[in-house]
């Protein structure tokens, strides 16, 4: 049985669809990312869970009761806003303490579990100050404890760290890690940040324009996107043009030029010949090697034996501490970014570009799928 | 470096080097406007001046000069540039009738205040959080300080009158009729009335002000809408509401027109015993003394009241 169980709900705004028949489930302990372009619908998942909008359609359950219609203090979940939202008018413990008074608990016990909590994120001593005497983080961890304090069956959060600079965001993720290790409690956290999601997520629900793209682990994600739009949302993807020229068993055959490659069955949606698709390889994926400097393997045939190679030039280096990311105009594919490791080129150096077919992932170019939100959240 | 900001015909690219980057299309009204800038720039002291000068300078002459003639005459016996005298305080904190005015005034004031300050904060919570037309509604809240008070005033008459429009239109539903003219309780729907518009302008201000994150957070931490409000948006907009209540509170104390109009003989308020004394008794030394003890009764007043708010909701009120 899961904690939180959702099923085909939909969320219209007029003639909007914010939320379009959404399934999804949270297991007890477990960290679920909802992550999504701005637009996605992703924090409207979270405030039908929450309670302040009611589905057009659908259910949400929490320890299997149905907890569609019953208003936001009575559902045993708690939120961390985006903007926080702290009481100004109250000092931190007043803060954490609010929902632990709202629920009757007595003032020695209520002080007692407050100072906990402060504990626990690491913020003892800080209780008689007032929220806008801390810093961007403290006020995270505040927000935090405030919502950790009551002990709900689910936390929620409203991508409460896109405020923070990089380092802090990357300690505060770790934070949030401890924190859900330590009170064993099952976090749903909604970004549009694919770097915060795959850092901190034991599963991720990718949504766009309102649909659910996929649901999985982060590995599933990475490394077996069902469609373009996840492959280029979870990390980054080169893509080359094809066009199906056979469908075996074994394999597809798939003309990227001159050439036709076959690559494994396994990695493509349901394409049938004459389709025109996208050949999709991750930039770490990709090798690259040092070609004569005359340029006499330009012609060199892609493989048939399960490579895809061509050569290019240097136009672009960035170093990223252990690898060094490659821009390599290609001669047969256009612009193709490389992540490689221990390799050194310069700008202009000629190169040979090549990948295992066994490493691509095929999607067929329909035209929608391509990532991008329309429109803000 | 000119001088003087008029000097008119003084080419704009020599009327001082921060003008350098305005090139030559700076010329005329506008050099001259930079000019006088410039002027001011360079001359702290003098610029201080005349920015706070004007509105202090209104305050003295409106405000300050005339309270202490005020205070000067309360001093005097009978009549303007009469003797030093201290009767017209003893006299007036002596007499029983008067200190029951003030008492009956205090108490109407305290009744006006607090149905304005809740149907007020009711109306600007309704605009605010329920409606999608606020500027509309915004608009009609002061729509009727178009009209003279004096002329709205009688338009009250015409309704609470006894066989008036409201006793017309019960009678047409077959109830019995009110004559409510005359009475206590006309001189409170008139005050109401004619002050809601101020209280509800700083309720709305505040109100405004208020992130619905706020009232989300309250909610999703247990708390229920009764709760939510006294914890979390009374506690954030009580600067407006402190405003509103100072703002309906201090007229109605003073007000006479509004009782003279709707109230009966036997609805004396303290505004009345002091015009009366200006106007009709001509004993103006008589009319300031109550006059002071009403200003600096209703300032005590205002300001236990402030503090007490300010006590209840801790820092309240900071709505960044």
């Amino acid at each position: 049985m899961s904690l939180l169980r959702v099923r085909g709900l939909t969320k219209e705004f007029g003639d909007l669809v914010a939320v379009d028949d959404v399934d999804f489930d949270v297991e007890d302990g477990e960290f679920v990312s909802i992550l999504g372009p701005s637009g996605s619908g992703k924090s409207t998942v979270l405030r039908m869970v929450a309670g302040f909008e009611e589905p057009t359609e659908g259910e949400i359950a929490l320890d299997d009761v149905g907890i569609v219609g019953s208003p936001p203090f009575e559902r045993d979940v708690n939120m961390v806003f985006q903007d926080l939202a702290l009481f100004p008018h109250l000092t931190v413990a007043e803060n954490i303490g609010y929902g632990l008074k709202q629920s009757g608990v007595p003032a020695d016990e209520r002080r007692e579990r407050t100072e906990d909590m402060l504990e626990m994120v690491r913020l003892e001593g800080y209780g008689d100050r007032t929220p806008s005497e801390l810093s961007g983080g403290e006020q995270q961890r505040v927000a935090l404890a405030r919502a950790l304090v009551n002990e709900p069956a689910l936390v929620l959060f409203d991508e409460p760290l896109s405020s923070l600079d990089r380092k802090l965001r990357q300690h505060m993720q770790g934070e949030l890690q401890r924190i859900q290790l330590e009170t064993d409690t099952t976090f749903l956290y909604v970004t549009h940040d694919q770097e915060v999601a795959l850092a901190v997520s034991d599963r991720l629900v990718v949504l766009d324009d309102g649909r659910i793209q996929q649901v999985g682990t982060v590995e599933e994600l990475y490394e077996a996107p069902e469609s373009r739009f996840v492959a280029d949302f979870i990390g980054d993807v080169n893509a080359v043009e094809g066009r199906v020229t056979a469908v075996e068993d074994d394999g597809i055959a798939i003309n990227t030029g001159d050439e036709a490659v076959t690559v494994p069955r396994t990695t493509a949606e349901e394409v049938a010949v004459d389709d025109a698709v996208d050949v999709c390889i991750r930039p770490f994926q990709v090798r690259v090697e040092s070609a004569d400097a005359d340029g006499s393997d330009a012609d060199a045939p892609a493989d048939t034996d399960g490579t895809f190679s061509t050569t290019g030039v240097v136009r672009s280096r960035s170093y990223q501490g252990s690898d060094s990311q490659y821009g390599i105009e290609t001669d047969r594919w256009g612009r193709l970014s490389a992540e490689v490791r221990s390799a050194s080129f310069e700008i202009d150096d000629r190169v040979t570009v090549a990948w295992d077919a066994a490493d691509v992932h095929v999607y067929r170019r329909d035209g929608d799928g391509s990532p991008g939100g329309d429109g803000g959240s | 470096m000119p001088e003087s900001p008029s000097s008119t015909d003084e080419p704009a690219d020599g009327s001082g080097d921060e003008l350098a980057t305005d090139g030559g299309s700076t010329a005329g009204v506008d050099g001259r406007m930079s000019g006088l800038t410039t002027y001011l720039r360079e001359r702290p002291r003098l610029r201080t001046l005349a920015i706070a000068g004007p509105p202090y300078g209104i305050l003295v002459l409106f405000f300050a000069i005339p309270l202490l003639a005020m205070l000067v005459v309360s001093f005097q016996a009978d009549q303007i540039g009469g003797a030093w005298t201290l009767h017209n305080y003893t006299d007036f904190l002596t007499s029983e009738t008067y200190l029951t005015v003030v008492w009956r005034t205090f108490l109407i004031s305290v009744q006006v205040t607090a149905i304005v300050a809740a149907v007020g904060y009711a109306l600007a919570y309704s605009i605010v959080r329920f409606s999608r037309r606020t500027t509309l509604l915004l608009l009609l809240v002061i729509l009727p300080f178009w009209t003279s008070y004096i002329i709205r005033m009688y338009a009250w008459i015409n309704i609470l009158q006894s066989d008036g429009v409201l006793d017309s239109l019960l009678d047409l539903a077959g109830l019995p009729a009110l004559g409510l003219l005359y009475t206590d309780t006309a001189v409170l729907i008139g005050f109401t009335y004619v002050w809601l518009p101020l209280a509800v302008l700083p309720f709305y201000a505040s109100l405004t002000n208020l992130d619905g994150d706020l009232i989300e957070a309250s909610k999703d931490l247990g708390a229920g809408p009764i709760r939510t409000f006294l914890s979390v948006t009374l506690p954030m907009t009580i600067n407006g509401v402190v405003t509103g209540i100072v703002l309906v509170f201090i007229p109605t104390f003073g007000s006479f027109i509004t009782p003279r109009l709707l109230g009966g003989t036997n609805n004396i308020m303290i505004g009345m015993v002091i015009e009366n004394q200006f106007k009709s008794a001509f004993n103006w030394p008589f009319g300031a003394a109550i006059g002071m003890v009403i200003s600096v009764v209703v300032v005590a007043l205002l300001v236990v009241a402030m503090r007490l708010g300010g006590g209840l909701f801790g820092a309240g009120g900071e709505t960044a």
